[in-house]
């Protein structure tokens, strides 16, 4: 095996052993897939009893009218006191109706109730009764087919991008692209940060207990360095891999089971573009995220891409966090010249939300074209569908990029790395790059 | 036959020059003692025959031919920093180095065993380095410089932080290498040990090789026509006395015991030893005489001084 790929499997070999980077790869899906469930979770524990109400009805012509949900159950009661009716057994609540509700709505209604009523209850019972009063009004007016006219005025319209230049007609939720865009734009930013200074605290450690001077007798400097930065890259690779791995099961697996049979059946309709069969309860946006998700193919593209340009970019930046990290002597030190890659990367963020926003913007393109920021913009891009050509040329240049960065910083870490002492400042980093 | 020859390397960095046309030649199978105050060199000579850093100008030849990277693994490198990962096990870490050296890993492990043996510190395979001492972390860097059986061995004060009886031990351990037949160039600021166990010297001072030979002779003939008498008596009168043949004279109690005294004293230009000889006797109880040998530190400081005055 070749120098450097000795050194590379210890690098690699001494991260992915240890248990923390184990127990995060394992956990962190898990605990996504959490998140995202624990509304559903708490609404399915917080609603398992139906709210019992006693009506005390003055108008003697609501009561009948009220019908009664699962969670929401209406009864009448022999009472005649609020008091009495609420020591009753199975009673909730006692809701009173008062005589002249129907002419003054503003008479309002009285909700007794023994302990703190929630909500999505008192939303219940007004809009229940607001709808019954509107309908005995509508019928004073005595108009003819009232029912058939109702039904026919009715509307509830949706809206569905569809890309007129795309071959398959596939429906593509522009939120959701967004939303997805962002997603990966925050988690290529923290794989950045994070991974990239872990190559920087690892060469400070190096250098600071000397072991370098024993390495550099057997490895060449750049060799080192670049065994290093290949080393902590196969390390975030088999993260992410692992990640959308697990990700993908759930989506294709887990997912469904979640989620009820006529919600999947929703999807599938405006998958096939058959919107009228959707059931009128659900949202469009939120059944096209779902089919989104459960699109294991596209979870996949998407992955793959984002750990090409996560590759590509970290070897772009972790090459700067190499050169600052040879140069000084402890972590303290590092901060100020931390800056040549944090801010970068912080443009990256900033830009990939403006690219996010308008992703086929000159601002969104021209930004996803620069090696410097164009891992983070291209990735918040991607989602929306751009032309593949674009994709190519930002990863041409990013490549240039990585190059380039690599032999700079490799100039930097060779002088770097036997200079203790006082902290050099840029201008210094510069004339390193010039030494023979 | 030498195995290593530097000729006419220079070095400089951006503000200063490291090595100014320094040469020199390590003839196989010996104790090479590079010597020199701090900051003179020697490190970043060291550095060029290791490959690790390139002369600006000059040539090294490791073997008769032009030293290559390859070369490296013919050479054991211990430098006077040195660490170790300090998470990573001792077992792991050694065969981590040797494989950079080039050897196959169940090569490794079977030589690594030996050696863990004759230490006798077999139960630390699966420490971490965290968890041993300073003297046991050094053992195992001794024991990965030497792992991949080099050619060339480069000590850089290589007794720093171990105890007398493991700094023996360490001796011993290099002077076998050496019998086995390898060179080893010895970098310390300790002169006796100089004394004890070098064959040849170069000293450098200030980038320059200002003195390369062969310990014995140096320490015989490098403040020339120097001799110890040993006798009982006054000093004052044994001096006055030799003031015709001798000069420098400098006295000492040779032996407390019975109050023997040495005076040792330069034999000035066209005297003669056998005039010497019978001045003492005339004046004091003459109980020897022998041809003084200079200690490594009075060569060291002298020389030091020396080339400093002709800057």
């Amino acid at each position: 095996m070749s120098k450097i790929g000795i050194v590379i499997e210890r690098e690699y070999m001494e991260r992915v052993k240890k248990k923390s980077f184990i127990i995060t790869t394992l956990l962190m899906p898990l605990l996504m897939l959490l998140l995202m469930a624990m509304p559903a979770l708490i609404m399915s524990y917080v609603d398992s009893s139906a709210t019992t109400v006693a009506v005390i009805d003055n108008t003697r012509v609501i009561l009948p009218e009220l019908r009664s949900s699962e969670d929401l159950r209406f009864c009448p009661t022999v009472d005649a006191t609020v008091d009495s009716a609420l020591t009753r057994e199975g009673i909730d609540a006692v809701l009173v109706i008062p005589e002249n509700i129907i002419d003054n709505p503003r008479a309002g209604l009285k909700y007794y109730t023994n302990g703190p009523s929630s909500v999505g209850t008192e939303a219940g019972i007004t809009d229940r009764i607001n709808s019954i009063i509107e309908a005995r009004r509508l019928k004073a007016y005595n108009i003819e087919n009232l029912d058939e006219i109702l039904s026919s005025v009715k509307s509830d319209v949706s809206l569905t991008t569809v890309r007129a230049d795309k071959d398959s007609e596939e429906s593509n939720s522009s939120m959701f692209s967004y939303g997805i865009g962002i997603a990966m734009t925050f988690t290529l930013y923290m794989f950045l940060l994070i991974y990239g200074q872990m190559v920087m605290t690892s060469i400070i450690e190096e250098k600071g207990n000397r072991v370098l001077e024993v390495v550099v007798s057997s490895v060449k400097p750049v060799q080192l360095m670049m065994g290093k930065i290949i080393g902590v890259a196969l390390v975030a690779v088999t993260q992410m891999v692992i990640w959308g791995v697990l990700i993908s099961v759930m989506s294709a697996f887990v997912l469904p089971a979640l989620i009820p049979a006529d919600a999947m059946a929703d999807v599938a309709a405006v998958q096939s573009g058959n919107f009228d069969q959707v059931g009128d309860a659900s949202s469009i946006e939120i059944i096209q995220a779902i089919g989104m998700l459960g699109n294991v193919g596209n979870i996949i593209t998407l992955m793959a891409l984002m750990t090409v340009f996560l590759v590509f970019g970290f070897l772009l930046y972790s090459s700067i966090f190499a050169a600052v990290g040879s140069a000084v002597d402890n972590i303290q030190d590092a901060s100020q010249l931390t800056s040549l890659a944090v801010f970068p990367i912080l443009f990256g963020l900033i830009f990939a939300m403006v690219a996010a926003a308008d992703p086929m913007g000159s601002v969104a393109f021209w930004m996803s074209m620069f090696p410097l920021t164009s891992p983070m913009v291209m990735v918040a891009r991607i989602p929306f569908g751009i032309p593949g050509w674009e994709i190519a040329l930002s990863l041409v240049l990013l490549a240039a990029g990585f190059v380039a960065m690599v032999w700079l910083a490799g100039k930097i870490y060779r002088v770097g790395i036997f200079m203790y002492g006082k902290k050099p400042s840029v201008k210094e980093l510069v004339r390193w790059i010039r030494y023979k | 036959m030498d195995i290593l020859q530097v000729e006419n390397v220079s070095k400089s960095y951006s503000s200063h020059r490291a090595l100014d046309n320094v040469s020199l030649s390590v003839p196989e199978g010996q104790v090479y003692g590079l010597l020199g105050p701090n900051g003179a060199g020697k490190t970043t000579l060291i550095r060029i025959i290791n490959h690790i850093t390139a002369p600006d100008s000059g040539r090294v030849l490791f073997d008769g031919h032009q030293l290559t990277e390859a070369d490296v693994c013919h050479i054991g490198y211990l430098p006077e920093e040195r660490g170790l990962y300090k998470k990573m096990k001792v077992g792991e870490q050694a065969l981590f180095f040797a494989r950079l050296k080039g050897l196959p890993k169940h090569e490794a492990t079977r030589s690594l065993r030996e050696w863990f043996e004759r230490f006798d510190i077999l139960d630390w395979w699966d420490k971490k380095v965290e968890e041993l001492s300073k003297g046991m972390a050094q053992k195992i860097q001794f024991i990965i410089t030497v792992l991949h059986r080099p050619k060339l061995l480069i000590f850089d004060e290589p007794f720093s932080g171990f105890d007398p009886i493991n700094a023996e031990l360490l001796k011993n351990e290099i002077l076998r290498l050496k019998e086995e037949g390898a060179t080893v160039i010895f970098s310390t600021h300790n002169m006796a040990s100089v004394e004890e166990i070098c064959d040849n010297i170069t000293l450098i001072n200030k980038s320059r090789n200002i003195l390369s030979g062969n310990v014995d002779e140096i320490r015989r003939e490098y403040f020339g026509n120097r001799y110890d008498l040993l006798y009982d008596g006054d000093d004052r009168i044994l001096m006055e006395a030799l003031q015709p043949v001798g000069n420098e004279f400098e006295v000492s109690a040779a032996d407390q015991l019975q109050g023997r005294r040495r005076l040792t004293f330069h034999l000035k230009d066209g005297a003669e030893l056998r005039d010497a000889i019978a001045i003492a006797n005339d004046s004091v109880r003459l109980a020897g005489m022998s041809e003084s040998i200079a200690s490594m530190n009075d060569i060291f400081i002298r020389a030091v001084r020396e080339d400093e005055s002709r800057r």
